[in-house]
Protein backbone atom coordinates (compact mmCIF):
# COMPACT_ATOMS: atom_id res chain seq x y z
CA UNK A 1 0.00 0.00 0.00
CA UNK A 2 2.78 2.15 1.07
CA UNK A 3 4.36 2.25 -2.64
CA UNK A 4 0.30 3.26 -4.22
CA UNK A 5 1.01 7.04 -5.61
CA UNK A 6 -1.86 9.29 -6.10
CA UNK A 7 -1.44 11.56 -9.66
CA UNK A 8 0.34 13.95 -8.13
CA UNK A 9 2.86 11.67 -6.46
CA UNK A 10 2.08 11.67 -2.59
CA UNK A 11 1.94 8.31 -1.21
CA UNK A 12 0.84 6.91 2.18
CA UNK A 13 4.72 7.74 3.38
CA UNK A 14 4.37 10.86 2.59
CA UNK A 15 1.60 11.32 4.62
CA UNK A 16 2.58 9.59 7.29
CA UNK A 17 5.23 11.79 7.08
CA UNK A 18 3.20 14.66 7.74
CA UNK A 19 0.99 13.23 10.18
CA UNK A 20 4.39 12.74 11.76
CA UNK A 21 5.38 16.61 11.82
CA UNK A 22 1.93 17.59 12.51
CA UNK A 23 2.26 15.84 15.99
CA UNK A 24 5.73 17.11 16.71
CA UNK A 25 3.80 20.68 16.05
CA UNK A 26 1.47 20.08 18.67
CA UNK A 27 4.21 18.69 21.38
CA UNK A 28 6.26 22.22 20.72
CA UNK A 29 2.49 23.96 21.79
CA UNK A 30 2.33 21.85 24.52
CA UNK A 31 5.86 22.69 25.42
CA UNK A 32 5.78 26.47 24.83
CA UNK A 33 2.18 26.53 26.55
CA UNK A 34 4.52 25.17 30.20
CA UNK A 35 7.68 27.67 29.63
CA UNK A 36 5.49 30.77 31.90
CA UNK A 37 5.60 33.14 28.65
CA UNK A 38 2.90 35.93 29.01
CA UNK A 39 -0.55 35.49 27.75
CA UNK A 40 0.02 37.36 24.85
CA UNK A 41 3.31 35.91 23.40
CA UNK A 42 1.98 32.65 23.92
CA UNK A 43 -1.41 33.75 22.65
CA UNK A 44 0.88 34.64 19.65
CA UNK A 45 2.90 31.35 19.19
CA UNK A 46 0.16 29.09 19.72
CA UNK A 47 -1.60 31.01 16.71
CA UNK A 48 0.97 30.76 14.42
CA UNK A 49 1.91 26.89 15.33
CA UNK A 50 -1.69 26.68 14.41
CA UNK A 51 -1.83 28.50 11.23
CA UNK A 52 0.69 26.17 10.10
CA UNK A 53 -0.48 23.72 11.05
CA UNK A 54 -4.01 24.20 9.38
CA UNK A 55 -1.94 25.36 6.12
CA UNK A 56 0.17 21.92 5.79
CA UNK A 57 -3.05 19.88 6.31
CA UNK A 58 -5.53 21.85 3.28
CA UNK A 59 -2.35 21.58 1.07
CA UNK A 60 -1.56 18.33 1.77
CA UNK A 61 -4.10 16.49 3.23
CA UNK A 62 -6.93 18.18 1.59
CA UNK A 63 -5.28 18.19 -1.56
CA UNK A 64 -5.91 21.95 -2.10
CA UNK A 65 -1.91 22.37 -3.52
CA UNK A 66 -2.58 19.98 -6.31
CA UNK A 67 -6.14 21.47 -7.44
CA UNK A 68 -6.20 23.98 -9.98
CA UNK A 69 -4.58 27.84 -8.91
CA UNK A 70 -7.91 29.15 -9.44
CA UNK A 71 -10.02 27.14 -7.03
CA UNK A 72 -6.92 28.13 -4.45
CA UNK A 73 -7.62 31.61 -5.08
CA UNK A 74 -11.09 31.53 -5.40
CA UNK A 75 -10.88 29.83 -1.85
CA UNK A 76 -7.98 31.29 0.59
CA UNK A 77 -7.99 35.20 -0.17
CA UNK A 78 -11.58 35.20 0.70
CA UNK A 79 -11.40 33.69 3.97
CA UNK A 80 -7.88 35.24 4.69
CA UNK A 81 -10.17 38.48 3.94
CA UNK A 82 -12.32 38.15 6.60
CA UNK A 83 -10.03 36.79 9.06
CA UNK A 84 -8.10 40.08 9.02
CA UNK A 85 -11.52 42.12 8.87
CA UNK A 86 -12.39 40.02 12.29
CA UNK A 87 -9.25 41.16 13.55
CA UNK A 88 -10.06 44.77 13.92
CA UNK A 89 -11.66 44.44 17.17
CA UNK A 90 -8.55 43.52 19.11
CA UNK A 91 -7.78 46.95 20.30
CA UNK A 92 -11.68 46.86 21.65
CA UNK A 93 -11.12 44.31 23.67
CA UNK A 94 -8.05 45.47 25.17
CA UNK A 95 -9.19 48.66 26.16
CA UNK A 96 -12.78 46.57 27.46
CA UNK A 97 -10.34 46.16 30.64
CA UNK A 98 -10.10 49.53 31.43
CA UNK A 99 -13.46 50.18 31.14
CA UNK A 100 -14.72 48.08 33.74
CA UNK A 101 -17.05 49.81 36.58
CA UNK A 102 -14.57 49.93 40.03
CA UNK A 103 -16.66 49.24 43.17
CA UNK A 104 -15.20 50.50 46.18
CA UNK B 1 -29.71 9.98 -14.44
CA UNK B 2 -26.09 8.83 -13.96
CA UNK B 3 -23.29 10.61 -15.79
CA UNK B 4 -22.70 7.53 -18.04
CA UNK B 5 -26.61 7.70 -18.73
CA UNK B 6 -26.65 11.17 -19.73
CA UNK B 7 -23.24 10.79 -22.36
CA UNK B 8 -25.12 8.12 -23.61
CA UNK B 9 -28.39 9.91 -24.32
CA UNK B 10 -26.21 12.75 -25.82
CA UNK B 11 -26.75 15.16 -22.83
CA UNK B 12 -23.45 15.92 -22.13
CA UNK B 13 -23.08 19.27 -23.91
CA UNK B 14 -26.01 20.73 -21.20
CA UNK B 15 -23.82 20.44 -18.60
CA UNK B 16 -21.11 22.71 -18.21
CA UNK B 17 -17.35 22.01 -17.01
CA UNK B 18 -16.69 22.99 -13.94
CA UNK B 19 -14.31 26.33 -13.81
CA UNK B 20 -12.07 24.51 -11.14
CA UNK B 21 -11.85 21.16 -13.10
CA UNK B 22 -13.29 19.47 -10.32
CA UNK B 23 -16.77 17.62 -9.65
CA UNK B 24 -19.25 19.91 -8.26
CA UNK B 25 -19.80 18.17 -5.16
CA UNK B 26 -16.66 18.86 -4.30
CA UNK B 27 -16.58 22.56 -4.78
CA UNK B 28 -19.85 22.56 -2.71
CA UNK B 29 -18.21 20.97 0.05
CA UNK B 30 -15.15 23.22 -0.26
CA UNK B 31 -17.73 26.21 -0.36
CA UNK B 32 -19.51 24.87 2.68
CA UNK B 33 -15.66 24.49 4.47
CA UNK B 34 -15.34 28.00 4.00
CA UNK B 35 -18.49 29.24 5.61
CA UNK B 36 -17.93 26.96 8.21
CA UNK B 37 -14.45 27.95 8.80
CA UNK B 38 -15.57 31.67 9.23
CA UNK B 39 -18.50 30.14 11.82
CA UNK B 40 -15.36 29.16 14.16
CA UNK B 41 -13.39 31.32 13.55
CA UNK B 42 -15.97 34.00 14.57
CA UNK B 43 -17.14 31.62 17.30
CA UNK B 44 -13.01 31.42 18.16
CA UNK B 45 -13.09 35.20 18.20
CA UNK B 46 -15.25 35.77 20.11
CA UNK B 47 -13.81 33.68 22.89
CA UNK B 48 -10.66 35.88 22.49
CA UNK B 49 -12.76 38.78 22.83
CA UNK B 50 -13.93 37.91 26.50
CA UNK B 51 -10.91 36.55 27.58
CA UNK B 52 -8.52 39.61 26.53
CA UNK B 53 -11.11 41.95 28.18
CA UNK B 54 -11.61 39.78 31.78
CA UNK B 55 -8.36 40.36 33.74
CA UNK B 56 -9.64 37.43 36.37
CA UNK B 57 -10.13 34.57 33.74
CA UNK B 58 -9.78 31.30 35.06
CA UNK B 59 -6.95 28.89 33.79
CA UNK B 60 -8.01 25.83 35.61
CA UNK B 61 -6.55 22.67 33.46
CA UNK B 62 -4.45 20.91 35.03
CA UNK B 63 -1.88 18.86 32.30
CA UNK B 64 -2.80 15.53 33.95
CA UNK B 65 -6.18 14.71 33.35
CA UNK B 66 -7.24 17.48 30.72
CA UNK B 67 -4.07 18.80 28.96
CA UNK B 68 -3.24 14.74 28.91
CA UNK B 69 -6.83 13.92 27.40
CA UNK B 70 -6.41 16.86 25.17
CA UNK B 71 -3.34 15.47 23.77
CA UNK B 72 -4.80 12.03 23.38
CA UNK B 73 -7.73 13.50 21.49
CA UNK B 74 -5.57 15.18 19.24
CA UNK B 75 -3.37 12.40 18.57
CA UNK B 76 -6.70 10.21 17.85
CA UNK B 77 -8.43 13.18 15.41
CA UNK B 78 -5.07 13.60 13.32
CA UNK B 79 -4.62 9.73 13.38
CA UNK B 80 -8.45 9.40 11.71
CA UNK B 81 -7.25 12.16 9.27
CA UNK B 82 -4.32 9.93 8.10
CA UNK B 83 -7.09 6.47 7.97
CA UNK B 84 -9.12 8.57 5.53
CA UNK B 85 -6.70 9.39 3.59
CA UNK B 86 -5.55 5.41 3.59
CA UNK B 87 -9.59 5.27 2.51
CA UNK B 88 -9.63 7.63 0.05
CA UNK B 89 -6.27 5.74 -1.96
CA UNK B 90 -7.99 2.56 -1.58
CA UNK B 91 -11.11 4.08 -3.09
CA UNK B 92 -8.89 5.61 -5.98
CA UNK B 93 -7.73 2.30 -6.76
CA UNK B 94 -11.26 0.45 -6.68
CA UNK B 95 -9.90 -1.27 -3.96
CA UNK B 96 -13.37 -1.68 -1.99
CA UNK B 97 -12.51 -3.68 1.24
CA UNK B 98 -9.52 -1.92 2.22
CA UNK B 99 -11.55 1.13 1.69
CA UNK B 100 -14.00 -0.15 4.03
CA UNK B 101 -11.25 -1.23 6.51
CA UNK B 102 -10.04 2.59 6.80
CA UNK B 103 -13.12 4.32 6.65
CA UNK B 104 -13.99 2.00 9.66
CA UNK B 105 -10.81 3.12 11.74
CA UNK B 106 -11.51 6.48 10.72
CA UNK B 107 -15.08 6.31 12.62
CA UNK B 108 -13.92 4.35 15.50
CA UNK B 109 -11.17 7.24 15.51
CA UNK B 110 -13.56 9.62 15.30
CA UNK B 111 -16.02 8.03 17.83
CA UNK B 112 -13.04 7.81 20.46
CA UNK B 113 -12.48 11.16 20.14
CA UNK B 114 -16.04 12.05 20.92
CA UNK B 115 -16.27 9.45 24.09
CA UNK B 116 -12.90 11.15 25.37
CA UNK B 117 -14.39 14.51 24.86
CA UNK B 118 -17.62 13.42 26.80
CA UNK B 119 -16.04 11.69 29.22
CA UNK B 120 -13.99 14.97 30.20
CA UNK B 121 -17.30 16.94 30.15
CA UNK B 122 -18.87 14.91 32.75
CA UNK B 123 -15.69 15.23 34.93
CA UNK B 124 -15.85 18.98 34.58
CA UNK B 125 -19.81 19.25 35.57
CA UNK B 126 -19.36 16.77 38.48
CA UNK B 127 -16.78 19.37 39.50
CA UNK B 128 -19.13 22.16 39.51
CA UNK B 129 -18.45 24.02 35.76
CA UNK B 130 -21.80 24.52 34.01
CA UNK B 131 -22.81 27.10 31.25
CA UNK B 132 -23.19 29.99 33.33
CA UNK B 133 -20.45 28.38 36.40
CA UNK B 134 -17.32 28.72 37.50
CA UNK B 135 -16.91 26.81 40.98
CA UNK B 136 -14.07 28.09 41.60
CA UNK B 137 -14.54 32.12 40.84
CA UNK B 138 -13.77 34.17 38.18
CA UNK B 139 -15.79 34.89 35.13
CA UNK B 140 -18.86 32.34 34.72
CA UNK B 141 -18.05 33.22 30.49
CA UNK B 142 -15.23 30.49 31.08
CA UNK B 143 -18.20 27.82 30.78
CA UNK B 144 -20.21 29.66 28.51
CA UNK B 145 -17.02 29.86 25.93
CA UNK B 146 -15.88 26.40 27.23
CA UNK B 147 -18.68 24.56 26.17
CA UNK B 148 -20.33 25.90 23.17
CA UNK B 149 -16.80 26.15 21.39
CA UNK B 150 -15.90 22.17 22.34
CA UNK B 151 -19.84 21.12 21.53
CA UNK B 152 -19.64 22.62 18.36
CA UNK B 153 -17.05 21.17 17.56
CA UNK B 154 -17.98 17.85 18.83
CA UNK B 155 -21.09 18.11 17.31
CA UNK B 156 -19.76 18.79 13.86
CA UNK B 157 -17.41 15.24 14.81
CA UNK B 158 -20.17 13.45 15.43
CA UNK B 159 -22.03 14.57 12.09
CA UNK B 160 -19.30 13.66 10.50
CA UNK B 161 -18.94 10.03 12.20
CA UNK B 162 -22.33 9.73 10.78
CA UNK B 163 -21.75 10.84 7.25
CA UNK B 164 -18.61 8.75 6.98
CA UNK B 165 -20.73 5.76 7.88
CA UNK B 166 -23.81 6.56 4.92
CA UNK B 167 -20.46 6.85 2.55
CA UNK B 168 -19.21 3.75 3.59
CA UNK B 169 -22.52 1.56 3.56
CA UNK B 170 -23.04 2.86 -0.29
CA UNK B 171 -20.01 2.96 -1.18
CA UNK B 172 -20.20 -0.92 -0.07
CA UNK B 173 -23.33 -1.14 -1.86
CA UNK B 174 -21.60 0.33 -5.13
CA UNK B 175 -23.67 3.15 -5.00
CA UNK B 176 -21.32 5.55 -4.47
CA UNK B 177 -17.85 6.18 -5.70
CA UNK B 178 -14.46 7.37 -4.70
CA UNK B 179 -15.48 10.75 -5.56
CA UNK B 180 -17.97 10.87 -2.59
CA UNK B 181 -15.49 9.42 -0.19
CA UNK B 182 -13.26 11.93 -1.19
CA UNK B 183 -15.63 15.01 -0.43
CA UNK B 184 -16.90 13.13 2.88
CA UNK B 185 -13.12 13.43 3.60
CA UNK B 186 -12.14 16.68 2.85
CA UNK B 187 -14.82 17.46 5.76
CA UNK B 188 -13.41 15.28 8.19
CA UNK B 189 -9.52 16.98 7.14
CA UNK B 190 -11.76 20.47 8.01
CA UNK B 191 -13.01 19.13 11.59
CA UNK B 192 -9.06 18.08 12.48
CA UNK B 193 -8.49 21.39 11.26
CA UNK B 194 -10.41 23.24 13.57
CA UNK B 195 -9.36 20.99 16.60
CA UNK B 196 -5.64 22.25 15.57
CA UNK B 197 -7.10 26.46 16.57
CA UNK B 198 -9.61 24.87 19.81
CA UNK B 199 -7.40 22.84 21.12
CA UNK B 200 -4.10 25.43 21.63
CA UNK B 201 -7.00 28.29 22.17
CA UNK B 202 -9.46 26.87 24.39
CA UNK B 203 -6.60 24.30 26.35
CA UNK B 204 -3.29 25.27 26.48
CA UNK B 205 -4.35 28.89 27.03
CA UNK B 206 -6.30 28.19 30.32
CA UNK B 207 -3.34 25.97 31.37
CA UNK B 208 -2.58 26.34 35.23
Amino acid sequence: MGALKTKDGMSMGSFVAIWAGLLCIVGIEVFLTYRHFSSQKLLLFLLIFACIEASIAVMFFMHLKYERPSLFWSLVPALLFVLFMMDHFWPDALRLEHLRVVHW
Amino acid sequence: MSESEMEMAGHEAVREESPYGIQHKKLGIWLFILSDAVTFASVLFAYGYVRVGSPDWTRPFEFSPTIANGMVMTLALLTSSLTMLGALEAAKHDNKSRCLAWLGATMLLGTLFAALHIREWLKMMEDGWRLFQNPVGGPALFGATFFSITGLHLTHVVAGVVALAAVAGKFHRSRMNAGHVETVGLYWHFVDIVWMFVFPLVYLMNAK
